[in-house]
């Protein structure tokens, strides 16, 4: 090979073989600073069959929970998770503009159920809105973790911790391949009647190939509805809007965590 | 874990999935030119086995982003191919023009089924009120730019211009030509068929020129782009969600984000060129430094609006058919150049909006030379041009015409300048990517060639080390999934 082109190469060789040995660590901490990896490791280990990995996770749930019945006063709703509330949001809005609830949207891109766990920012959010209802859309950037339990349980329970008593619908993510267990994880530790298992459903996805299309997100938002009265622990209010999508009375942009 | 399990990943990975497009900024494609390019050092003095291998690598690209739509890239440059050779070889003017009306008739129906069928369909069920059930169809990836490359060159060799191809294998290398294939710089057949011909090594500065250049791309590309997109599309999808001076935000960001994406996936395919020792012409050229839109679209997506004035423009007539006419050729270029992004009428409207104005720039010409070309007048001209080109945007964005509307009128009506400290604080990392892109356009073309100059010239480690800084640049600011490139829907 000629110099030039072997300088290069070697250049390109020697870059992906650093990163792709990096990837198989979660993250790296150098001085204080993370370093993210890449997924790239992940990609090549995966064994498609492997449903949950790391510890088990027994699901315990009653199946059998009292309902309660449709609460028909207005409520005022926190709706927090990733940036699949960006579809959904809008939609949960025009429920909430309809039936008179009040609603507020904290959208952090990128987040994880790690990334809430680890600080008290939901808690704060829970302060400052004073939700009766909380609406949560987290999971879809956790679908390909290893060993999830070991490394999310305490997160998750965590999270729902801090929401405490205030009635919950988690509404897991809208799966576009198998998970390594966070909807099990999820549905492990939320109360009966306050998991939407999302996965299974077709959905028509962006060019991203992840998130769902606006008016897939729509439909997404209504199938929640729909189940919600005869499914869900704490069924509120939600007739069908008129208008298609609206506005929340606030919505709070967190980036992604570095 | 077995090998096996790592091979089954590795082949799920290199097959066509429609979610994942094969990109340059995709850890894929690297690890693939990893292993394309000592077979390609080996085989580039071998002319015909080089053409072989890199049409087989770019077939194979094209596959991992459309599938079998491969196979229709190799028809139609089978049927372009074997057109040309017979044009050259009739003496009749009638019957080349027959061949060169074939050639492009076949092309522009492909494009059309594919990219327009849904859209006429609509249109024609809108007028008759009928019940409109779209087609099943999936677009090819890239082949509004083949389509166009596929004319031009069967034009060329009518016009004689460009002496057709001996081979198929040369014309398909430079159809099918991976690194320009799915998102241009659209190639003219008379500047990259020599060089074919030619084939002559890269030097080292140059391989190092195309480093640096695919360096600048991922930058452009992967990490500003990518990230200031994340604002940006929410207040696309949220036309009234936020405040006018948000919104404002999120239309001077995406100006900056098409910018970015597409000129950062130019650079991209330039250097990866460049490393294979193939020059294609600049796409791009500080669109943005533009003080009126004439300049503008001379520096903007170049290679499509050189395109469209040698193809389109100039067969209408151009100028040489009094004022009016050159206004209508010119709207009508515009127009089409607009339908060319997408099947909407968002595009129709962005293109002819921008035929208007260049209309209007060309009309008041004569005027505006008499303008003394001082500082001030200077700052006035550039203001106007920007504004116009970015609220243009919007509507080349927007999902529909109402969230336009709402956006712009947003902008205006809903403006407190009390949302500013407030912004600065939550988003200041979007902050400095909007200060470093702006920056960096504002800098003289002098400094990039300079600190082009210093890279090639620096030694190894400093150059590894830049780029696995970059890398992690990549990985830290990435979102979810790698965002999927603007231009690849056209």
């Amino acid at each position: 090979m000629k110099r030039g082109y072997l300088g290069l190469w070697s250049i390109l060789v020697l870059t992906f073989l650093l990163f792709i040995t990096a990837s198989s660590f979660d993250s790296i901490n150098i001085c204080g600073l993370e370093l993210k990896t890449s997924g790239m490791y992940d990609r090549l280990i995966q064994v498609d069959e492997v449903k949950v990995s790391g510890d088990t996770v027994q699901i315990d749930n009653d199946d059998t929970f009292k309902r309660q019945p449709v609460d028909t006063t207005a409520q005022n709703i926190l709706f927090i998770g990733d940036s699949m509330l960006e579809g959904l949001s809008p939609r949960l809005a025009a429920y909430a503009k309809e039936n008179g609830h009040k609603m507020n949207t904290v959208i952090w891109y990128s987040s994880t159920s790690n990334v809430w766990g680890e600080c008290d920012t939901l808690k704060t959010f829970i302060r400052r809105f004073k939700p009766t209802y909380v609406f949560i859309c987290l999971g879809a950037n956790e679908l390909f973790v290893k060993d999830i339990v070991k490394k999310r349980d305490k997160y998750v329970k965590t999270m729902l911790s801090q929401i405490g008593d205030i009635p919950y619908l988690w509404i897991g993510p809208p799966n576009w391949k198998e998970d390594t267990g966070i909807n099990d994880l999820i549905a492990a530790n939320a109360k009966p009647g306050c998991f939407f298992l999302s996965n299974g459903m077709h959905f028509d996805r962006a060019k991203d190939g992840a998130h769902p299309t606006r008016s897939s997100a729509v439909q997404w938002m209504d199938s929640v509805v729909r189940w919600m009265p005869e499914n869900c622990a704490h069924p509120i209010r939600l007739n069908i809007p008129q208008e298609k999508t609206a506005k929340p009375q606030r919505v709070v942009v967190l980036q992604p965590k570095r | 874990m077995q090998l096996q399990d790592i091979f089954s990943n590795l082949m799920e990975l290199l097959s066509y999935d429609a979610t994942a497009p094969m990109i340059f900024s995709s850890g894929l494609f690297w690890f693939l030119f990893i292993l394309f390019m000592p077979i390609y050092a080996v085989l580039k003095n071998r002319r015909w086995q080089m053409l072989v291998f890199v049409v087989a690598f770019s077939l194979y690209f094209y596959y991992k982003s459309s599938g079998l739509f491969f196979l229709l890239l190799v028809c139609t440059s089978l049927l372009d191919w074997i057109l040309s050779r017979v044009l050259v070889k009739l003496d009749s003017k009638g019957a080349k023009k027959a061949c060169v009306a074939a050639s492009i008739i076949t092309s522009l129906s492909i494009l059309g089924y594919f990219k327009y069928a849904n859209f006429f369909l609509w249109n024609w069920n809108q007028m008759v009120e009928g019940n409109f059930q779209p087609l099943d169809i999936i677009l090819p990836v890239g082949i509004s730019f083949y389509t166009f490359q596929s004319i031009s060159y069967i034009v060329d060799v009518y016009k004689g211009r460009v002496a057709p191809t001996r081979t198929w294998l040369e014309y398909l290398f430079f159809l099918s030509f991976f690194p320009a294939l799915v998102a241009g710089p659209i190639v003219r057949a008379d500047y990259f068929l020599p060089q074919v011909e030619q084939n002559s090594r890269p030097k080292r500065e140059e391989i190092y020129l195309g480093f640096w250049m695919i360096i600048l791309g991922i930058i452009k590309k992967a990490i500003i782009a990518d990230y200031i997109s994340q604002y940006n599309d929410l207040i696309f999808s949220s036309p009234t969600g936020y405040s006018g001076f948000e919104s404002l935000m999120g239309v001077i960001g995406y100006t900056m984000q098409i910018y970015c994406d597409f000129s950062g996936y130019s650079d991209m395919a330039i250097g990866i060129a460049l490393i294979m020792g193939f020059k294609l012409s600049p796409n791009f050229n500080f669109p943005y430094k533009s003080k009126n839109l004439t300049e503008f679209w001379r520096r903007w997506h170049i290679s499509l609006s050189s395109w469209l004035r040698d193809y389109l423009y100039i067969p209408l007539g151009g100028n040489r058919k009094g004022t009016i006419r050159t206004y209508v050729n010119n709207f009508l270029t515009m127009l089409i150049g607009g339908l060319w992004h997408g099947a909407a009428w968002k595009f129709v409207f962005w293109g002819g909006m921008h035929g208007v104005g260049l209309a209007v720039h060309k009309a008041s010409k004569p005027l505006l030379d008499k303008i003394p070309n001082i500082y001030p007048v200077k700052l006035l001209s550039w203001t106007v041009t920007i504004i116009y080109v970015s609220l243009l945007w919007v509507f080349f964005r927007a999902e529909s015409w109402t969230d336009s509307w709402l956006i712009i009128k947003n902008i205006f009506t809903n403006f407190s300048v009390a949302h500013i400290a407030a912004f600065l604080e939550v988003r200041y990392v979007w902050c400095i990517m909007m200060a470093v892109i702006i920056l960096s356009h504002a800098m003289p073309r002098r400094w990039y060639d300079k600190m082009g100059e210093m890279f090639v010239n620096s030694n190894w480690l400093i150059k590894t080390l830049i780029f696995i800084i970059v890398v992690q640049f990549v990985i830290q600011f990435m979102s979810e999934d790698v965002a999927p490139f603007i231009y690849f829907q056209f």
